[in-house]
C-alpha cells in the first residue's frame, strides 16, 4: 500500500517539475511569447525599449551630474584629474568602442554586454550608496543621487532581463560579468586616497552608463525602427 | 604708514608680474580645445603663441595617445579642420577610450591634454533651419512655431506675436553636457504678410499706467518736499495748519516748560480771562444759583450747601422745592429757579456726583493728616456752622454773598474733616476771587474784612513757613493769615515754618500773602477791597513765591506791570 502511495506520488511529482519544466522553458510570463520581429511583441518590445532606454538615460543623467558634483566639491585641489585615466574594473568587458563596431555587433551580444554591464555594476553601486554617506560632509545631492542609481540600476536590469528573454531565440549566451574588487579602496583610512576612489569610481560609472545609454539607443533604433532613426 | 607700506609693496610686486609676462616674447604654443561634434571624429586645436620669432619656424608636432598604445603617434590630419589643428577621422576615433594629445617641437613638449571623446562633444551649429506654423490664437495675436534644424529634432517656440519679424538663432548641446555648441545663422521668421491687418492694435497705447504711476511718485516726492522745506510760507500756503484752541498770546510751550508765572501773566492781561475759564464748570453754576437766591441770609453757607447736595439728591431729586440747593445744576444760570423740568434734575444728580468727586480731590490735597491738630477745634465744628470749602476758582464771583453764618440749618456733613478745617475760621476759607483786574490784581468778594477778622489766632506767629519748595498746610496758612488780617488787613511778611509734609493749592491759600525776606511795610491799598489773598506761585525756587503786585512795595515803576504776578528775577530785585 505504502508504496503504490510513494509511487504515485513520485509520478505526480515527476509529471509536475516536467509541466513545469516546458512551461518555464517556454517562458511564463503574462506577456505573451514573442520571437523576433512579432508586430505584437514589437510593441510591447518597443514599450520595454522605451523605458529601457529612458531608465538608461536617466541614469546616466544622474551619474554624470553625481560626478561633476563630486568634482567640484572634493576634487578641485588635488589633480585627480591626471589619474582618472586608470581603468575601470569593467575594462576587461570587450565592448565597441565607436558607432562602427556598435552597428556591426550582433544585436544579441550587445544585449548580454549591456546585461554582463549591469550586472557587474550592481554590487559596486551597492557599496557606493553607503559608502559615500561616510564621506565627511557629503552634499545631500550626491547621498541622494547614489541611492537613486542603485534603484534604477536594478530596474534596468530587470527590464532587460526581459528583453533578452524576449530578443534571444534560444540559448542564452555566457553570463558576462565583471567582479569588483574596489570595495577596500573606498573604506580606506587616508581620506585623499579614499577621495580618489571615489572619483575613480565615479568617473567609471559616468563613463559605462553612457555607454549602457548609447547601445541601448543604438538597438532600439536597430530592432524597432530598423535603422531609420 | 605700514599699511601705506604694504600696499606700495603689492603694487610694485603687481606691476612687475604684469611687466614681466609683457615683456616675456616667448609665448609657449598651447592646445585651445579638442571637441567632437558628432562623437564620430575629433579635432583638436593650438595656438602659436611667439614661438616662430624666436626658433626655426613650424616645427610643432600634434603628438597623441590612445591609453591602450604605447607609443605616440602623429596627428594624421592637419588641414581637414583648418591651420593649427588636428583632425581625426572616423578610423581614429575610439569613443569611451581616453586619449592623450601632446603639443611638442622636437623633443620641447609644449602641452599636454588627456580626454575621452565622449567628454567632449560640441555639436555644430544646425543648418538649414526650417520653421512651421503650429497654430495662432483666437485672437489671433499669437502664434507658435516649430523649428527643424533636423529630421528628428523639433523646437517649438511658443506664442510669438504676429504682425513682428523675429530673427532666431539655435545652439546645441549633448543632454548630459553643459557646453554648448555654436550658435546657427540667423533664421528669419516674419509674421507681417500674415498679420498686418493686426499692425495697429499691436501699437501700444498711450502708456496710461505710467502716466498715473509716475504722476503720484512725483505727487508724493513734491508733497514731502514741502513738508520737510524750511519754508513756512510755503508749507502755510498749501498746508494750512489746522487752527488750535488757543488763547492769544499763550505758547503753549510755556505751559510744558511750567512758566506758569508768565503763562499767569498772560491769563490775567486778558479781559475776558473769567469768562472762558470754568465756563462749564456745573457746580461752579451751582454756586450762583444759589446766589441769585434773595433769601440769602438765610440760607446756609455755600459750602454746606455743596457738601449736603449729594445727600439731598440721592433722596429726593424732585422734591427740593424747599431746599434750593441742587436745582442750580439743573440751569442755565439764566433760568429762573423755579422753572426746571424733571431732565434737568436728573441731570442734577449726575453733576452732584461729579462735584462729590471734585470734593474728594479737594479732600485729598488738604492736610487731613493734620486731623489731631483739628480735634481741638471740634467743638468749635459743633457750634459753627458747617462750612465748605470752594474752590475758588469760579469766576462770576460778584454774584457771591459775603460769607454769611447761617446759624437755622445744620446740615449734616458729609466731610467732617472738612468741616472741621472750616471751622477753624468760622467762615470758609476761601474768598472767591471776584475779579482780576487788567493790571493783574486779584480782587476778592467785599466783606472778606470782617470775615477775616472772626478768624483764629492761634498759632500762626509760632509757625514758621520755610521759604523752599514746600507746600503750606491750608490750615497753617490759614492761622498765619488770621494773625496778619488781624492786625493790618494787609499782606504781612511772615516767616513761619510748617511741616515739610504739609501741602496745599494755590486756591486753597487764604493768606493775603506770603513775602519771603525781611518784613517790609506794604502801603496799603484803600480804595480797593482788601483782598484776603494773593495766590502764591510755587517756584522751583527758594525765592520763588509770587505776590500781588499791588501788595508790595513797588520800588520804581517797572513792577507796573500788566501781570498780577511777580517772576523769581523781580523778586530778587525787590529783596535785598
Amino acid at each position: 500500500m505504502s508504496a503504490k502511495g510513494a509511487s504515485l506520488k513520485g509520478l505526480l511529482l515527476v509529471a509536475l517539475l516536467v509541466s513545469n519544466m516546458l512551461l518555464t522553458k517556454e517562458g511564463v510570463t503574462s506577456l505573451p511569447i514573442c520571437p523576433n520581429g512579432s508586430i505584437n511583441c514589437q510593441v510591447s518590445l518597443e514599450e520595454l525599449f522605451d523605458r529601457a532606454v529612458k531608465l538608461s538615460h536617466y541614469i546616466h543623467f544622474l551619474s554624470s551630474e553625481m560626478f561633476n558634483e563630486f568634482d567640484e566639491r572634493y576634487a578641485q585641489g588635488r589633480g585627480f584629474i591626471a589619474k582618472a585615466v586608470n581603468g575601470c574594473h569593467t575594462s576587461s568587458l570587450t565592448t565597441p568602442e565607436d558607432k562602427e563596431q556598435a552597428q556591426q555587433i550582433h544585436h544579441e551580444d550587445l544585449l548580454n554586454l549591456v546585461l554582463g554591464v549591469l550586472r557587474s555594476w550592481n554590487d559596486p553601486l551597492i557599496h557606493l550608496a553607503s559608502e559615500v554617506q561616510r564621506i565627511k560632509e557629503a552634499p545631500e545631492t550626491i547621498l541622494w543621487k547614489a541611492v537613486e542609481i542603485e534603484e534604477q540600476n536594478k530596474r534596468l536590469l530587470e527590464g532587460m532581463e526581459k528583453i533578452v528573454g524576449r530578443v534571444h531565440s534560444g540559448e542564452i549566451g555566457n553570463e558576462i560579468y565583471s567582479p569588483w574588487e574596489g570595495l577596500p579602496s573606498l573604506q580606506l583610512a587616508d581620506e585623499d586616497s579614499r577621495l580618489f576612489a571615489f572619483y575613480n569610481l565615479l568617473h567609471c560609472l559616468r563613463r559605462d552608463s553612457h555607454k549602457i545609454d548609447n547601445y541601448l539607443k543604438l538597438l532600439k533604433c536597430r530592432l524597432i525602427h530598423d535603422n531609420n532613426c | 604708514m605700514d599699511l601705506w607700506h604694504l600696499l606700495f609693496t603689492l603694487a610694485l610686486i603687481c606691476a612687475n608680474d604684469s611687466l614681466s609676462t609683457s615683456d616675456d616674447l616667448l609665448q609657449w604654443p598651447q592646445i585651445s580645445i579638442c571637441r567632437s561634434p558628432e562623437m564620430e571624429t575629433f579635432s583638436c586645436y593650438w595656438t602659436d603663441g611667439n614661438f616662430y620669432n624666436l626658433t626655426a619656424p613650424r616645427t610643432i608636432q600634434l603628438l597623441y595617445m590612445k591609453s591602450i598604445d604605447e607609443d605616440w603617434k602623429e596627428c594624421p590630419d592637419y588641414i581637414t579642420s583648418g591651420e593649427n589643428s588636428c583632425y581625426f577621422n572616423v578610423s581614429y576615433t575610439s569613443i569611451w577610450v581616453p586619449y592623450c594629445v601632446r603639443l611638442a617641437s622636437k623633443n620641447q613638449v609644449f602641452d599636454q591634454k588627456c580626454f575621452s571623446v565622449d567628454e567632449i562633444v560640441l555639436p555644430d551649429p544646425p543648418v538649414h533651419i526650417n520653421w512651421t506654423l503650429l497654430n495662432t490664437s483666437q485672437t489671433g495675436i499669437h502664434a507658435d512655431i516649430q523649428l527643424t534644424p533636423r529630421v528628428s529634432t523639433m523646437v517649438p517656440l511658443y506664442s510669438l506675436k504676429m504682425g513682428r519679424d523675429y530673427e532666431i538663432r539655435l545652439r546645441s548641446r549633448q543632454q548630459t553636457s553643459e557646453k554648448f555648441g555654436e550658435f546657427s545663422e540667423i533664421v528669419y521668421v516674419s509674421f507681417s504678410q500674415l498679420g498686418s491687418e493686426c499692425v495697429h492694435s499691436e501699437e501700444i497705447g498711450f502708456p496710461w499706467f505710467l502716466v498715473v504711476t509716475f504722476g503720484a511718485c512725483g505727487l508724493a516726492v513734491t508733497v514731502i518736499l514741502i513738508v520737510l522745506s524750511k519754508q513756512p510760507r510755503l508749507k502755510m500756503l498749501i498746508f494750512p495748519p489746522v487752527p488750535v484752541p488757543k488763547i492769544k498770546g499763550i505758547d503753549p510751550d510755556l505751559l510744558k516748560k511750567g512758566k506758569l508765572d508768565e503763562v499767569n501773566s498772560i491769563l490775567a492781561s486778558h479781559g475776558d480771562y473769567k469768562t472762558k475759564l470754568y465756563n462749564d464748570d456745573l457746580w461752579v453754576e451751582f454756586i450762583e444759583l444759589d446766589i441769585e437766591d434773595p433769601d440769602e441770609k438765610n440760607r446756609v453757607s455755600d459750602t454746606d450747601r455743596l457738601l449736603s447736595e449729594d445727600h439731598l439728591k440721592s433722596h429726593n431729586c424732585l422734591g427740593a422745592k424747599d431746599d434750593d440747593s441742587g436745582r442750580a445744576s439743573c440751569y442755565e444760570p439764566d433760568i429762573p429757579e423755579t422753572d426746571f423740568s424733571a431732565s434737568d434734575t436728573c441731570d442734577a444728580i449726575s453733576d452732584s456726583d461729579q462735584f462729590k468727586k471734585v470734593t474728594e480731590k479737594e479732600e485729598d490735597l488738604l492736610c487731613l493728616d493734620r486731623k489731631d491738630e483739628e480735634e481741638s477745634l471740634a467743638s468749635l465744628a459743633n457750634t459753627d456752622t458747617q462750612h465748605r470749602h470752594v474752590n475758588t476758582q469760579s469766576e462770576n464771583i460778584q454774584l457771591w454773598p459775603p460769607f454769611a453764618e447761617s446759624t437755622d440749618s445744620l446740615r449734616p456733613s458729609v466731610h467732617h474733616q472738612i468741616s472741621n478745617q472750616n471751622s477753624l475760621t468760622n467762615t470758609d476759607f476761601y474768598a472767591q476771587v471776584s475779579d482780576i483786574t487788567p493790571a493783574g490784581r486779584v480782587v476778592l468778594s467785599p466783606g472778606q474784612k470782617s470775615k477775616v477778622g472772626r478768624a483764629q489766632r492761634e498759632g500762626c506767629a509760632e509757625q514758621n513757613f520755610t521759604i523752599d519748595n514746600t507746600y503750606f498746610c491750608e490750615a497753617d496758612v490759614k492761622k498765619c493769615i488770621a494773625v496778619t488780617s488781624r492786625e493790618e488787613d494787609e499782606p504781612h511778611v511772615q516767616e513761619q515754618s510748617c511741616n515739610e509734609d504739609a501741602y496745599f493749592t494755590t486756591e486753597s491759600l487764604t493768606t493775603a500773602g506770603v513775602n519771603l525776606g525781611a518784613p517790609t511795610a506794604e502801603t496799603p491799598v484803600s480804595e480797593m477791597p482788601v483782598p484776603d489773598y494773593t495766590s502764591i506761585h510755587i517756584v522751583h525756587s527758594p525765592q520763588g513765591l509770587v505776590l500781588n503786585a499791588t501788595a508790595l512795595p513797588v520800588p520804581d515803576k517797572e513792577f507796573n506791570i500788566s501781570s498780577g504776578y511777580v517772576s523769581t528775577d523781580q523778586l530778587n530785585k525787590i529783596m535785598p
